[in-house]
């Protein structure tokens, strides 16, 4: 098993890497239009002196791999550089914001979880229903709604013309405000979050109950005399299961990766939404810090979900523990 | 061979009489689907046919190019300009319910929104079109060179695919149209195009594999057929029905893509009509005027969804298997 | 007192996009305590739906029971509520499949699989039943029981999934034990140990055995009563030995010459049946073998012979299988093999 994780933690390494590449390549003076040190200091003016010590600090004067070495290295060790606008680390700004990008992206996962597999579950069992149909049909619509029209339809519905009917209503204006880790500050933003998601998850729970319905194993099931309710939840639930487990922690992965455009919408205090911000303020450093923070999150999320595989099916472990 | 013995073999499926056909369908054969191509597209096309979402989906999409290819020949005289602003009565007519003077009501700038619907249109299945087409190019080009020279190449190949596919679709596309300058569509274009070539090189890569192995193939070259040529007769043909399926997908995808870049200001410019762009405007007038904010949208979703059924229905009739 | 089970004039019929698959048309039969009773005919010849039907195990639909019955102890279990025949399914009747590597659940544990039907019929405890399961493990002759019921399906070879699966079906101790091509899936010397193993349970528990198998050298190891299944009919019914040594169906010849002999003559050769069974929703007019019958007449193709009871106890489908002169040109004849 430990061999196994290694294995692939070795694998991610020249991922990572091309990652790192690529990120730095975008914020290069060969790609990125402009005068570096421009960026650096902004628009005012400065003295020749000046500008040459931003060179030499940041060795702009050095070539492009001597740069890309210094950024790596600065990198392995925690360093983002910092911010061209406040002057700060990075890694403290993002750091800020990653646990409410990470809790909304868990919010999500439970929204999806909850309502995928139900429909999922409910469809593969009543093939060819009315519940079935719908169920498809509403996935394929959840998969091509826009999030951000979704977002700002729920504010609108919920957040004001409940308002003004007077019904319960959520809040759509204080996700900054101090107090805004209460529940129901959760419901719209995971909700809008979790939409594509959700129908993904529907989708493969019912192929896969499906598929799971079809073996002979079920039948025996069937034989001993169980009842096609307990022949489903006793043996084929487990099996169906655990590639939509799979496919649940890789998308908690997808959505910690996707929440730029909820953020938005709902003006959430994310890792999204100061990549969003530094992409308007030209502030380079936190967007390719935050891209990378995104990422190696994602990939971290994906090795546990590898992993956690290996637990789930007594099969996988059983090879892993042969080699 | 011809005489093969046909002794009692060996019974494997108690069930197969009568288990559902749609489970127990074998999928196409490698050599059936070279060998029948026509059949196989007439096999296809009824199969789709009968599928009544994919055909709405197809309706849908016929409907939104016809629209977005005749625009210039009616929609500027009939439900005025998308772009240029009347002067003369502007304020006058500024945010307007619809009515039957304007279908769809008006915008800020007394623009009619039905004519910047079409527009909008227009914009995004260019985008669509045109990113796919880089998509495709790229990982056409890509997936071939992986799969025919393989060693190095392959993993070269290979590896950046891996790179491309764990970042965050959305985020990179905003991060590297942000990056690029924004603005202009060609940006766009590009930055759909270069994430979404991963899949296509897979796909491509996987079918040129499979195919290789065939003697068909073998005998081809030893016949002198070129490489090209091999590609084109022998393994195209195979390889065409996931490209298919991938790409219409795609196009959904790549749709709703430019949608949220133009939303956040990094797409189609205004005051160029665009559906992402239309969204960011009526975030302004949410409750003033909420139907800004409907007929964009709505916009978005059936061609999108259009795109998603008919992918669908393609890969049932297609008989391509997904692979996760 | 009526038979222990009793199939009378049975039509399972499915009904698919692409026309009605008669899968069995009319296969009647009786079972005794402690008879075994051997089905056999090529695939598709309806053996396997037989059993499953008996299961009430066939998918319904595209399924359906177009006419006859299906008895146990002079209960007709067609007419039982889905809740009855659970009852009886796993408890009274257990059923043994083809393919021991698809049939056993991967993610459970093989103890907990046996014990299951336990669980259900009998009420038994967790404890008790695991017990039981080890215990069953061991008379299917499993070593190390007791450490072995915790394994998963992957981890047993071929022939103990088997033997597993013969211990799930043992269980509750069931009246009737129908047998699915069990061997099939199984190499050569397994298939033998399994047999043994089968027989062996046999005399313990005196279980009535239902065996299907397209392989007659199994059936005749093991059989007392042998039915002959052609594109979903019987077309041969009688006492085993009856059978195998005056074969009276020109399709049970082809069967038994296309089985490998070593005290042939000819050197061994097989003799295979020419042609391919029929598809079940076109079937030829008259008699569904004609087009494959070496001795077929005008009136072959145009009238559909009757199960007729020929001898005592002995029954064909065939026009000429009362025919002295017919069944003389049987290759069987002679020297009435086996």
């Amino acid at each position: 098993m430990l061999a196994y994780i290694a294995r692939r933690v070795v694998q991610m390494i020249p991922v990572f890497i091309g990652i790192t590449v690529i990120l730095f390549l975008i914020r290069s003076p060969a790609i990125v239009p402009g005068d570096p040190v421009r960026m650096i200091v902004g628009e005012r003016a400065i003295s020749q002196a000046l500008y040459d010590q931003v060179v030499k600090e940041n060795a702009l004067d050095k070539p492009l791999y001597y740069q890309y070495g210094r950024y790596l290295t600065r990198l392995v060790q925690g360093d983002l550089g910092d911010s061209y606008q406040l002057k700060r680390p990075v890694t403290h700004i993002l750091f800020e914001k990653l646990p409410n990008t990470l809790k909304l992206a868990l919010v999500a996962l439970l929204i999806e979880t909850v309502i995928g597999l139900a429909a999922g579950i409910l469809s593969a069992v009543k093939k060819y229903s009315f519940w079935d149909m719908l169920v498809t049909l509403s996935t394929a619509i959840l998969v091509s709604v826009p999030v951000f029209w979704l977002g700002m339809g729920l504010q609108v519905l919920f957040g004001v013309k409940f308002k003004q009917w007077g019904l319960p209503y959520l809040p759509v204006y204080d996700m900054t405000s101090r107090d805004f880790s209460t529940v129901v500050h959760f419901i719209m933003p995971g909700f809008t979050l979790a939409s594509a998601s959700m129908a993904y998850a529907a989708r493969i729970t019912r192929s896969q109950l499906l598929e799971v319905m079809g073996q002979d194993y079920m039948r025996t099931a069937a034989a001993k005399g169980l009842s096609r309710r307990d022949v489903i939840w006793k043996h084929g639930m487990k099996n169906a299961m655990i590639p939509v487990v799979t496919f649940l922690g890789m998308d908690l992965g997808a959505m910690v990766g996707g929440t730029i455009l909820t953020e938005m919408v709902f003006n959430w205090p994310g890792v999204g939404l100061e990549i969003y911000n530094a992409i308007q303020l030209r502030d380079w450093p936190i967007v390719t810090g935050g891209v990378i923070v995104i990422v190696f999150m994602v990939m971290i999320i994906n090795l546990i979900v590898d992993i956690s595989y290996a637990f789930l099916d007594p099969r996988i472990r059983y090879t892993k523990a042969v080699k | 061979m011809a005489e093969a013995p046909e002794q009692i073999p060996g019974e494997r499926s108690a069930r197969g009489a009568g288990t559902d056909s749609s489970m127990g369908r074998p999928p196409l054969s490698i050599a059936e689907s070279v060998g029948k191509g026509r059949t196989l597209r007439g096999d296809a096309w009824r199969r789709l046919r009968k599928n009544r979402l994919a055909v709405a989906g197809l309706v849908w999409v016929a409907i939104m190019v016809l629209l977005a290819v005749s625009a210039d020949l009616w929609v500027p005289r009939y439900l005025g300009d998308p772009v240029d602003i009347d002067t003369t009565q502007a304020a006058s007519q500024s945010l307007q319910p619809p009515s039957w003077d304007h279908l769809l009501g008006t915008d800020r700038m007394s623009r009619d929104i039905a004519s910047r619907i079409i527009y909008g249109a227009r914009a995004s299945l260019l985008v669509g079109a045109v990113a796919v087409g880089i998509m495709l190019v790229i990982g056409l080009v890509m997936g071939a060179v992986a799969a025919y020279y393989g060693g190095i190449w392959d993993s070269i190949i290979m590896r950046a695919a891996d790179i491309f596919l764990a970042f965050p679709y959305v985020l990179f596309a905003i991060v590297l149209v942000g990056v690029m300058g924004g603005g202009s569509p060609t940006n766009v274009f590009l930055a759909i195009g270069l994430l979404g070539w991963p899949g296509i090189a897979r796909i491509f890569r996987g079918s040129v594999l499979a195919v290789r192995e065939n003697e068909y193939v073998d005998a081809a070259r030893a016949m002198g057929a070129s490489t090209p040529r091999i590609l084109f007769r022998h393994i195209m043909p195979n390889a065409i029905a996931p490209l298919v399926v991938y790409a219409t997908m795609s196009i959904g995808v790549a749709i709703l893509a430019e949608a949220a870049l133009s939303f956040l200001g990094m797409g189609v410019q205004p005051p160029a009509p665009s559906w992402g762009g239309m969204l960011s405007e009526a975030r302004g007038y949410l409750f003033t005027a909420p139907w800004l904010m409907v007929y964009p949208g709505i916009g978005i979703l059936t061609t999108v969804l259009a795109f998603v059924l008919l992918g669908d229905g393609l890969r049932d009739a297609l008989d391509v298997r997904k692979k996760e | 007192m009526p038979p222990l089970m009793e199939v009378d004039d049975l039509r399972m019929h499915f009904f698919t996009r692409d026309g009605v698959v008669k899968a069995v048309d009319g296969v009647s039969f009786a079972l005794e305590a402690g008879q075994t009773l051997g089905m056999v005919g090529e695939s598709g010849s309806g053996k396997s739906v037989t059993a499953l039907s008996l299961m009430r195990l066939v998918p319904e639909p595209p399924g359906k029971v177009v006419s006859g019955d299906i008895r146990f102890k002079g209960e007709s279990i067609l007419r039982m509520s889905e809740k009855e025949q659970g009852r009886l399914r796993g408890d009274r009747i257990a059923m043994i499949f083809q393919d021991p590597m698809t049939s056993l659940n991967p993610v459970h544990r093989i103890g907990r699989q046996i014990a299951e039907p336990l669980r259900l019929h009998k009420g038994a405890s967790k404890k008790e039943a695991w017990g039981a399961a080890v215990e069953l493990l061991a008379q299917v002759g499993i070593p190390q029981p007791a450490e072995r019921a915790w394994d998963y399906p992957h981890e047993f070879s071929g022939g103990m999934r088997q033997r597993a699966m013969i211990a799930m079906a043992l269980a509750c101790d069931p009246e009737v034990l129908i047998a699915d091509e069990p061997t099939t899936a199984l190499d050569v010397t397994i298939q033998a140990q399994i047999l043994e193993l089968m027989r062996e349970i046999q005399a313990r528990t005196g279980s009535a055995i239902i065996m299907i198998s397209h392989d007659l050298g199994v059936v005749a190891d093991i059989a007392d009563h042998v039915l002959v299944m052609y594109a979903g009919k019987a077309v041969e019914f009688g006492a085993a030995d009856e059978v195998f040594c005056r074969p009276l169906h020109p399709y049970t010849w082809g069967l038994l010459e296309s089985l490998p002999r070593h005290d042939a003559d000819d050197g061994g050769r097989l003799s295979p049946i020419k042609g391919q069974p029929p598809s079940l929703i076109n079937l030829p007019s008259g008699c569904a073998f004609s087009p494959r019958c070496a001795y077929a007449t005008e009136r072959c193709c145009s009238e559909a012979p009757h199960l007729v009871e020929i001898d005592s106890g002995h029954s064909s489908a065939c026009h000429f299988s009362a025919d002295k002169d017919f069944l003389n040109r049987s290759p069987h004849s002679a020297t009435g093999k086996l």
